[in-house]
């Protein structure tokens, strides 16, 4: 296999995965942003 | 002819267009033509394909001065491709711009709707693959597979590092691609969802209202994780959230709607006619660009066929279903592909409003396609070393 096909598949093996963790992250970051903020009467939607 | 020049040497000054004219020239101002009607008569980006267009006319004039980049001579296109994007600045001011214009409200009532973004960059990777198969170099490989994020700013950004000889065929095609999302997206949902999937309705009732103290913590949130994770993605997701956080402050409305308005409206003129700029005949009119083209293609359909997909394996966990047509709005070209999602879904039941979760989705594509092109900038270094 070529060398930049082979960088071209690690990069896949590992940025996937990594995304897919930080994306977890900014999930529950958010849900717990949102918890603790909750909205007020004077918040407007 | 020749004798005739050496006989009047002031006769080459004054014909140098004519002479140094060439069929590539033409084809180009076909190729400038093509995009100039798709703007005008098909309104296909209309902001960016027009002055893109212009922008290869004046490249492809023989010895244009507008290109010129002759010591002390410079052409203003050439002055604008080393002041905005040589140095990644109008991608970057672009995302201050877009960030003024984004509502990440749906987004942070549902956050899990981050996951179908986060599969929707699968395009993105699985180019890269293809295109080092097609005989791209890894570098020029990434920066095509960014074409799958779907986001002009982010595709200009990455060329502008790693292959700046192809930042024109790449930013025409992921705007070209971006405005043809209404042709590309049905058919590959169509192919991967039954009728029955596709009437799927999502309820709303589980939604609370959203704090203006969490709408404004949620950018200097997303900023900090993505920027810790992968510092070089800082400049493109900073100046993203930095827009919204004008935006949700409430207390700049004028800086807010500077950036929405005037500030979106210059860059987008600059960064269009500076990329046509780049389209000389020379490096636009070779095999590579076509295989971009169709990489470009390849891009979307893996992306849109990755945030389908994905929805469908959900599906097959949990009880509340999803419709996996809003897995494709995974793909950042915001606010576009929502809205197609949401026609498809009425046209299949004219009793199916999935607007508002297809434009979460959407909205969550705009960070995730920065999230994506932030690995791939911090990817490409790392692995070439």
């Amino acid at each position: 296999m070529e060398g930049a096909t082979l960088k071209a598949i690690t990069m896949m093996g590992i940025a996937l995965p990594t995304m897919f963790f930080v994306i977890a992250i900014f999930m529950a970051a958010t849900k717990l942003l949102h918890k603790a903020f909750p909205a007020g009467e004077e918040d407007e939607e | 002819m020749e004798s005739l020049l050496l006989q009047y040497p002031w006769l080459d000054e004054l014909l140098m267009g004519f002479i140094g004219l060439s069929w590539k020239h033409v084809v180009m101002w076909a190729i400038g033509a093509l995009l100039i009607y798709l703007a005008v008569k098909k309104d296909y980006e209309p902001a960016l394909l027009l002055p893109i267009g212009f922008g290869a006319l004046l490249a492809n004039i023989p010895h244009s001065s507008a290109i010129s980049q002759v010591v002390g001579e410079e052409g203003f296109l050439w002055v604008l491709y080393k002041a905005g994007i040589a140095n990644e600045l109008f991608p970057v001011l672009i995302f201050i711009a877009i960030g003024a214009m984004c509502d990440f409200t749906p987004l942070i009532r549902r956050p899990i709707v981050m996951l179908f973004a986060a599969a929707a960059q699968f395009g993105i990777f699985a180019t890269v693959i293809f295109a080092t198969l097609m005989g791209f170099s890894f570098e020029h490989a990434a920066s095509i597979g960014i074409i799958g994020a779907a986001d002009g700013p982010t595709t200009i950004y990455v060329a502008s590092r790693f292959a700046q000889d192809l930042l024109g065929p790449l930013s025409v095609a992921a705007y070209s691609y971006m405005s043809l999302v209404p042709v590309i997206q049905p058919p590959v949902i169509k192919a991967l969802t039954t009728e029955s999937e596709r009437k799927i309705k999502m309820g709303y009732s589980d939604e609370e209202p959203v704090s203006q103290t969490t709408k404004f913590l949620f950018p200097i949130m997303v900023v900090l994780i993505s920027g810790i994770v992968a510092p070089i993605s800082v400049a493109l997701i900073g100046s993203l959230m930095f827009g919204n956080l004008l935006k949700v402050s409430g207390v700049v409305d004028n800086l807010s709607n500077c950036a929405q308005n005037e500030l979106a409206n210059l860059v987008t003129l600059l960064l269009g006619i500076t990329i046509g700029g780049t389209m000389a005949a020379d490096t636009f009119l070779t095999t590579q660009v076509g295989m971009i083209m169709v990489l470009g293609a390849v891009a979307f359909v893996f992306d849109t066929a990755g945030g389908v997909l994905f929805a469908k394996l959900l599906n097959m966990f949990s009880a509340s279903k999803i419709n996996p047509m809003i897995g494709a709005c995974g793909i950042s070209a915001f606010p576009m592909s929502g809205r197609v999602i949401a026609k498809m879904a009425l046209k299949e039941d004219p009793t199916n409003f999935i607007i508002q979760h297809a434009i979460g989705v959407n909205v969550a594509g705009q960070v995730a396609s920065v999230v994506a092109g932030g690995l791939v900038l911090a990817l490409i270094p790392a692995l070439t070393k």
